[in-house]
């Protein structure tokens, strides 16, 4: 069925006119990777002061509030782009188990960012206020880290498989 | 001629011959560059949109810029050593590549940028350092987030050109 779906969607006009135009590719990329470099590191430095690796003057529900808009508007941006490059070539992306992988990586990593954001609006001490809070943020935070290197490595290997 | 001969020595080595003939080290080695680019890039654009005004306003530059700086060095180390490893496997093809041209130009740019600012544009830091920049290093900072965009943009044309 999915092969269907991605047969019908590289013949319509929309996706025949993306792959017809040979910049179009690189340059959805290019911003693709471009708010991925922002995305990351928004997260990878919240996920390192969560582990506890980095100190940083201003406190961790400061780093976090400041992160959130960024974090969301790149998702969204990402999103964006990753739908105009499924629609120029459905079954590179649809059919590829990488790419798969790398949605339900993204999902969690989602997920991950929500739920620290939740708590510490609600708390600004959420993630420090106890030891097992303390051991619970340092999970997250290299969870994070992982997750968010398998997508960038996911995304670069989509190519290959 | 004789450049060509010493990239042509160079991709013949053992180690860039294995890179292009195996499956699968090329693009091990690329994803280590894409990932380490990917934050020198997020890294250096931060401290960027300091300077423009568009993100941590209410931040001292100086901290922003300080607690930045570590990851762009550490990941910047990265991608240029898993760079020169994809650049060895075909030495020759990259070296001929225009987008490969443009990506090395700008950031011998970008660098100069850089040198320059921490020169000229941190002078009377005191004076900015909560506050608004003046005109040179907004400049600075400009130019730094076009000079990364088209970096960013060239590398990824290398691989629809090579």
């Amino acid at each position: 069925m999915i092969q269907e779906f991605c047969d019908w969607l590289s013949t319509t006009g929309i996706s025949i006119a993306f792959q017809s135009a040979n910049w179009f590719v690189p340059t959805v990329q290019t911003v693709h990777i471009i708010s991925i470099a922002i995305l990351l590191t928004s997260v990878y430095v919240v996920s390192f002061r969560l582990i506890g690796v980095t100190r940083g003057r201003q406190p961790l529900a400061v780093l976090i509030a400041r992160s959130t808009p960024w974090v969301w508007t790149t998702l969204c941006v990402l999103l964006g782009t990753g739908i105009l490059l499924t629609i120029t070539e459905p079954a590179r992306e649809l059919l590829n188990w990488v790419f798969r992988l790398k949605m339900l990586m993204v999902a969690a990593l989602a997920g991950i960012l929500l739920v620290v954001q939740i708590r510490m609006r609600r708390s600004p001490d959420y993630w420090t206020e106890s030891l097992a809070r303390r051991l619970a943020a340092r999970a997250i935070g290299i969870a994070a880290v992982l997750i968010g290197a398998g997508i960038v490595t996911a995304g670069r290997w989509i190519a290959y498989v | 001629m004789a450049f060509e001969h010493a990239l042509t020595q160079l991709q013949n080595l053992n180690f860039p011959t294995q890179i292009r003939e195996s499956d699968w080290l090329f693009p091990t080695i690329e994803t280590v560059h894409v990932f380490a680019l990917v934050l020198v890039v997020g890294s250096i654009m931060t401290v960027d949109l300091r300077l423009l005004g568009f993100a941590n306003k209410e931040r001292p530059f100086s901290q922003v810029a300080s607690e930045m700086l570590p990851w762009t060095w550490v990941a910047f180390v990265v991608a240029a050593l898993a760079g020169m490893m994809m650049f060895s496997s075909k030495a020759l093809t990259y070296y001929s590549n225009i987008p490969f041209r443009l990506k090395m130009a700008c950031l011998l740019l970008a660098g100069i940028n850089m040198v320059m600012f921490h020169w000229l544009g941190t002078r009377h830091l005191e004076i900015w350092d909560r506050g608004r920049p003046p005109w040179g290093a907004r400049f600075a900072g400009g130019t730094s987030l076009l000079l990364w965009t088209t970096i960013v943009a060239a590398g990824r044309w290398i691989g629809f050109t090579t």
